[in-house]
């Protein structure tokens, strides 16, 4: 099979739009052969709230992306946020039905479908169920086909979101007459680009913190075993700082970019910074360690809500997260970050300078998500134990768009 | 303004005669009224209503009024909101007496507590009998304090707002950004008092003294003519050589001017300044011209200027603004179906902030045509949910981001009390 197919990797984000169009070439050729990434609106913490606004962006950045590569997209993957995300973990179980105790196909189907028993209201549809490992009696395999045993067990992580916001996602890409493949979340889109195979299976947490805001995904031992949204991310330094100095979003905004800095240390209270001189009362300078402080307090709230999810989830152990954090997004810019989530978590941190794999425009930490996307365009379709689609997922998208 | 309206209204209420009485309820109001440095202005009564007759008794206040010895026994309200209403309905008739023959009635009340709110609805409902303005200054809690006192100040916020002609919300969280650094947490408490006092007292000072430009209570009553609507209060001081600029500054980064949840346009704006014997017209004129081109037209603008000869170099500036509700935009909700795009006219031009662009449409700002039939018929409800959609500035229209009792959208420094000193 040689044909080829174009794949557009949308990425609605709060703060920027990015395009990411894909050459898929057979079974495993991709080539990036355009993008475009252009402020977003419309769009506030992950979610779209003003749909002609969003409308009008996102088709404005595909036309683009597609203008600057001369090619059409066939189908789009689209990247999902928000904190209507929600993630459990269930575990199927299922005795092993031959009486020679061998396992079949037949047990790990069934405990699989086990596993993704649990039936959401119709108000929540399921995005995600990433398989973890089996285990045979309570011991941990990679594949237990032929093995033998009475128990065996598989665990999910499964991420379900709000139908209504994930369809108003949809309904901006099908107002241009696009089809939309798939579904990935942002956390795990960008994880599957920024980390080696070999930092997935020492485990390593990655922090993709947005304008609107933070998705992090955990990898322990090669898996996936949480992903999570905190609907907090660079607006809210914005706005934090727009209210705790008194200027407007802009000023706000480029105090931010200009000076800023996660935390806060002893000498900014001396040093001043002024506000983009228009001379006009309210024209002033400011302490250093006001805007400082408004962001450590801000930041670190960020990580110390990761702290405590993965702490309640029992995953928060340095052992298992050897590779520590790669932090990425727009707001991985912020100075001193990496500090920061060092200091809040007790891991080791690192900004990602991006995929190695790519040209170095597509190494800013914009375009890690739709990396990921096209990523999984590519290999995601194979139903690889990582990512198994449930089985109407096509099905039920249509379904929340009534077609 | 209509300006017939206001000659009226000052023909019938000269400020000679004019009857003030500020009032505080609960145990937060009494408080704020015990602290109370008033310039030396005359007739100003003062009074507090409270359950609790043992905190009410250690008040130096000269008039007090135990309400609800019936329901609670004089032990105050325990915090329910339930016990504190009973109390007041208990005693609607000792409120009555306490507040008539008085033309403006200014309440100080701190909510999230039991007594507070709930007295305050049942004087304003009395008050609206009697035809007297009543002005509310209303404390809202440290986000320390806990969730649950949080929902209780919110919607009395709402349900207040409805009774009164003007009502000033004064978050702790943000007036605790104005005190030194390290304020221990009782100091905190009485910095809110603090503002209150210089709230009062600008208002008073401009309706008792004569100065060099006077406005009575008929101007005051023309801003509030109306019940319900938002109203944004702030002040700023200064002394030194240099005090006309520096108050204007410190007015314009005032922390309750900045809110999140301040209208985008203000319908009518009362501006006092309080200045010395130095404080030529010349230096009137060009505070006058800053704060309208700051805060509207003047049309929209009363503008008094009293002088205390007790001042010199000294200026202090208090503005108090009042913005209409519009009715009709009351059910919108924020949902993300086809929202067509407003633009706002005017605006308070506050900030840059309000930009056009990225600003979601605001269902509340109110047009400059006179509409108080319109607004005398409002639907309670409807006003409540407006109000706590109202609130969240920049992040209305988007779901509560609550995490363990807290609204991550509020920011982080002021939810953990951590002072930003801007100067």
């Amino acid at each position: 099979m040689s044909h080829s197919r174009v794949v557009g990797a949308v990425e609605i984000g709060t703060s920027k739009v990015a395009v990411l169009l894909g050459e898929i070439v057979g079974e495993s050729g991709l080539n990036i052969i355009g993008h475009s990434a252009s402020s977003s609106k419309g769009v506030k913490k992950g979610v779209v709230t003003d749909l002609n606004a969003a409308s009008d962006c996102v088709h404005a950045a595909i036309m683009a992306a597609e203008k600057n590569s001369n090619s059409r997209i066939d189908e789009v993957f689209l990247a999902q946020t928000g904190s209507h995300l929600i993630g459990n973990f269930n575990v199927g179980t299922t005795n092993v039905s031959a009486p020679d105790g061998v396992i079949r196909s037949v047990d790990i189907d069934a405990a699989k479908a086990d596993a993704k028993r649990r039936k959401l209201p119709n108000t929540r549809t399921y995005i995600h169920h990433i398989q973890n490992p089996f285990s045979v009696d309570d011991q941990l395999v990679e594949n237990p086909l032929s093995r033998e045993g009475r128990r065996l067990q598989v665990g999910y992580w499964s991420v379900h979101g709000d139908s209504d916001i994930v369809s108003d996602s949809l309904r901006v890409i099908r107002g241009i007459d696009l089809d939309v493949s798939d579904m990935v979340i942002s956390s795990i889109a960008s994880g599957a680009v920024l980390l080696q195979d070999s930092e997935k299976e020492n485990g390593a947490l990655v922090v993709d913190i947005g304008g609107g805001t933070t998705d992090y995904v955990l990898y322990r031992k090669g898996y996936i075993v949480k992903t999570g949204v905190v609907p907090v991310g660079g607006d809210h330094i914005t706005n934090d700082l727009s209210i705790g100095l008194r200027v407007g979003r802009k000023s706000a905004e480029d105090f931010k970019v200009k000076h800023g800095r996660a935390y806060y240390q002893t000498g900014d209270k001396d040093e001043k910074v002024w506000t983009i001189g228009d001379l006009t009362i309210g024209d002033r300078e400011y302490p250093l360690a006001a805007i400082t402080k408004i962001i450590e307090a801000r930041v670190s709230e960020i990580f110390d809500i990761i702290k405590a999810e993965l702490e309640v989830a029992e995953l928060l152990e340095p052992m298992d997260i050897a590779s520590g954090i790669v932090l990425t997004g727009g707001s991985a810019r912020l100075a001193g970050i990496d500090e920061v989530a060092k200091r809040c978590l007790g891991l080791d941190a690192t900004v990602s300078e991006g995929s190695v794999d790519v040209a170095e425009e597509l190494r800013q930490p914009e375009y890690s998500t739709v990396l990921g996307l096209l990523h999984y365009a590519l290999t995601g379709q194979d139903a690889s134990q990582e990512m198994a689609k449930p089985s109407s997922f096509l099905r039920k998208i249509s379904g929340l768009l009534n077609i | 303004m209509s300006t017939e309206t206001q000659s009226l209204l000052s023909q019938s209420s000269g400020s000679s005669d004019l009857k003030i009485k500020i009032i505080g309820l609960g145990g937060a109001g009494t408080n704020a009224v015990d602290g109370l440095k008033l310039d030396d202005l005359g007739d100003v009564r003062l009074a507090a209503i409270n359950t609790d007759a043992q905190a009410l008794n250690a008040s130096p206040i000269a008039e007090k009024l135990v309400i609800g010895r019936s329901v609670t026994r004089g032990l105050g309200a325990g915090g329910e909101i339930e016990i504190g209403r009973a109390a007041a309905e208990a005693d609607r008739d000792a409120i009555a007496r306490l507040i008539t023959d008085t033309d403006l009635i200014i309440l100080i009340v701190g909510l999230g507590g039991g007594t507070g709110s709930a007295v305050a609805s049942v004087v304003a409902e009395v008050a609206a009998k009697t035809g007297a303005l009543v002005l509310a200054f209303a404390t809202l809690p440290f986000s320390f304090e806990g969730a649950r006192r949080k929902h209780i100040a919110e919607e009395s916020i709402g349900e207040l707002r409805q009774l009164v002609h003007g009502m000033i919300p004064l978050p702790n969280d943000v007036l605790l950004q104005e005190g030194e650094e390290d304020t221990s947490v009782l100091k905190a408490f009485a910095v809110a008092d603090r503002w209150i006092g210089r709230g009062v007292n600008s208002l008073c000072a401009m309706l008792l003294k004569t100065g060099l430009i006077n406005q009575d209570f008929g101007s005051l009553r023309s801003v509030f003519h109306d019940r319900g609507g938002k109203t944004v209060f702030g002040t700023g001081t200064a002394n030194g050589p240099d005090y006309v600029k520096n108050a204007l500054e410190d007015l314009f980064i005032c922390p309750l001017l900045h809110m999140g949840d301040r209208p985008s346009q203000l319908d009518r704006i009362i501006v006092n300044v309080i200045g010395g014997a130095d404080l030529g017209i010349s230096k009137v004129n060009e505070i006058m011209s800053l704060v309208s081109k700051r805060f509207g037209s003047r049309e929209d603008l009363i503008f008094g200027a009293v002088i205390d000869e007790a001042r010199h170099e000294s200026l202090e500036i208090c503005v108090l603004g009042k913005a209409d509700m519009e009715v009709t935009a009351a059910v919108e909700k924020a949902t993300a179906t086809a929202r067509t795009k407003t633009t706002l006219e005017g605006g308070l031009g506050l900030e840059t902030e309000i930009s056009k662009e990225d600003k979601p449409p605001r269902p509340v700002h109110s047009s400059k045509l006179p509409k108080k039939q319109q607004t005398l018929e409002v639907n309670q409800d409807e006003f409540t949910f407006i109000d706590n959609d109202e609130q969240r500035g920049y992040f209305e229209k988007t779901d509560r981001n609550e995490y363990n009792g807290e609204d991550l959208d509020v920011p982080t420094f002021m939810r953990r009390g951590i002072k930003i000193k801007i100067k």
